[in-house]
């Protein structure tokens, strides 16, 4: 082996170990950084009470039920299309791959689309066209449109991935091509939404730009009761807003604590679906 | 001339041609060489995939009752020609069918005919067993508690019946629940005959279906094939020519044409005629030359 090999050899894995390491090592600085400035403020009172003096002193209920309610609003947004777009995707446009690409490019044009972008276009849409005033519903929809790409891909790999010969299996059968999605396509594939569900959720529990104008104020909000102006505390936000203007000593570390709050939250939703993902196919027990 | 083909001649000559008869010997099926009325009659059939030939000008008819073989080297359209009978072909894309195929006297590639319909009547094995990985029960129901509303007591039934009717009943009747993807491979083949039983098509066309098991499975689908066509057609694509002289009534023989390369039907007899054939004698020197290379 000549001296330039043996270098190469050595170089690769360290240079790949190396970048591995600064990002595992980011990690660990964003978590570290968070429990030592953000634990010391969390306690059960703060998890079960509203804020108070502008943030200086109270909890963040409202800021987790609102994010809570502005995720499973996008979910609720985003489930339905993403399998509509994927079964279109996959079992519909199989004989015209050349539709099936142009599927693919907007897909990802929207999810190349900035949110602040989507931030804007919500103040037109909602605010402005609709006259809504700030609403839950309206951020819900903007990060369902959002996250509806992460939903659609994660569904697209799975659904192209569902063996061929379980397809001509129920063909054979004399199945309908109906029959076939809800006995084959579906059962095959749905861990997919799930993934994508989860990624598409702990992106848009994160996000503040979309529901900037549209949804979230700093304070005086609870439960929304209808549409109209019905706005939501929501934790980016909060964390936003803190981070501009707190002064205060104990506003700052609230500041970490709420930070805190969502990185678990966003977490807890990823262990919690861990066992199922892993347990969905009977398939994967046995192979 | 190498040795193989010697060898494969006498092959032809003693073990094949004289041994134990045709399919039809069973008792209780038609005399060989008479001709019932056919449930499939293909006419003048022939596909292209793309650019390709793949079959050319095929001709045949498919009597009630009996087992009809399809025999040829690889590259023949064997499968390609089983798969028209059911419509699956039109799941190939760019593939392109001429000629007729008439069912029960219907033309099956007629715009009002409905290929699902079809396909319930006309049952389909593949080479490699495709068992859902799901319970073994399930797997049984699987096309049938679509067709049509099952009971409870009626999908017990027929998991039952259907599981006898394929051979397996005995071997997993303690563990219906069980996952159907611990069974061995020549058990989950007869898993799929049962599930397709239980949709209970008058045609089954099976592909191969013994080419991925071992010897006793084999034997097994094979004492099967005899056993159903009591009730049922078959129409058997095998490499294995003693195969189709231990089970067809019929056999259709397919060559690729050495000028364009799409499969021709070379002859279609009574099983008996077949193997008395110089037809027979030059297919079986191609098969033992196949093999030889493989």
């Amino acid at each position: 082996m000549t001296a330039s090999r043996r270098l190469i050899r050595f170089l690769l894995p360290s240079i790949a170990a190396l970048c591995a390491m600064f990002a595992l090592t980011a990690v660990i600085f964003i978590l570290g950084v968070l429990l030592v400035r953000g634990l010391g403020s969390i306690d059960w009172a703060f998890l079960t009470s509203d804020t108070r003096s502008a943030g200086a002193e109270g909890g963040i209920l409202y800021q987790i039920l609102g994010t809570l309610i502005l995720i499973a609003t996008a979910l609720a947004v985003a489930a339905p299309p993403a399998l509509a777009i994927g079964l279109t995707r996959v079992v519909f446009l199989r004989s015209r791959p050349r539709a099936a690409r142009v599927v693919d490019a907007l897909l990802h044009a929207l999810n190349g689309i900035p949110s602040i972008v989507f931030g804007i276009l919500g103040l037109l849409i909602f605010l402005k066209f609709f006259d809504w005033g700030k609403s839950w519903l309206a951020g819900g929809i903007l990060l369902g449109v959002m996250i509806l790409p992460t939903l659609t891909v994660s569904l697209v790999e799975r659904l192209a991935a569902v063996p061929r010969k379980y397809i001509e299996a129920a063909v054979g059968l004399g199945l309908t091509r109906e029959q076939i999605i809800t006995a084959v396509w579906l059962p095959q594939s749905w861990s997919g939404l799930l993934t994508g569900s989860l990624l598409g959720l702990a992106r848009a529990a994160g996000e503040t730009a979309p529901i900037l104008f549209v949804t979230a104020v700093f304070s005086g909000a609870t439960l929304p009761t209808g549409i109209r102006d019905n706005p939501v505390l929501a934790l980016p936000y909060h964390v936003f807003v803190l981070a501009q203007d707190s002064f205060n000593d104990d506003a700052r570390a609230n500041l970490w604590g709420a930070a805190l709050v969502l990185v678990l939250l966003v977490a807890c939703f990823n262990l919690a679906a861990l066992p199922l993902r892993l347990n969905l196919h009977e398939e994967s027990r046995h192979v | 001339m190498s040795e193989k083909n010697t060898i494969a001649h006498r092959a032809t000559e003693g073990t094949e041609i004289n041994g134990p008869g045709c399919g039809s010997s069973s008792a209780t099926s038609v005399s060989p060489c008479e001709k019932n009325s056919p449930l499939l009659r293909v006419r003048n059939l022939s596909v292209s995939i793309g650019k390709a030939g793949i079959l050319d000008n095929i001709s045949l008819e498919v009597p009630h009752r009996t087992v009809f073989g399809l025999v040829g080297p690889s590259g023949a359209g064997k499968s390609t020609l089983l798969r028209c009978l059911n419509r699956m072909i039109e799941m190939t894309p760019g593939a392109r069918v001429t000629g007729s195929i008439h069912f029960h006297g219907q033309d099956i590639f007629a715009p009002t005919f409905d290929s699902d319909v079809l396909r319930t009547r006309i049952g389909m094995i593949f080479q490699q067993p495709v068992v859902f990985p799901t319970s073994i029960e399930r797997n049984v129901l699987f096309g049938i508690r679509r067709l049509r509303r099952l009971s409870r007591s009626e999908g017990t039934d027929l998991v039952e019946k259907s599981l006898h009717e394929a051979a397996l009943w005995d071997e997993v009747k303690d563990r219906l629940h069980a996952s159907a993807q611990v069974l061995s491979i020549g058990q989950q083949q007869r898993l799929c005959l049962a599930r397709t039983l239980a949709t209970d098509p008058e045609i089954i066309l099976m592909d191969e279906p013994t080419s991925a098991l071992d010897a006793r499975s084999t034997e097994a689908i094979e004492s099967l094939i005899l056993r159903l066509k009591t009730e049922r057609t078959i129409v058997l694509v095998t490499h294995n020519l003693g195969q189709a002289r231990r089970v067809t009534d019929w056999v259709g023989c397919l060559c690729p044409s050495v000028s364009t390369g799409a499969g021709e039907m070379l002859e279609s007899a009574c099983c008996d005629a077949f193997f008395g054939s110089e037809t027979c004698r030059r297919v079986f020197r191609t098969l033992a030359d196949d093999e030889t290379l493989s």
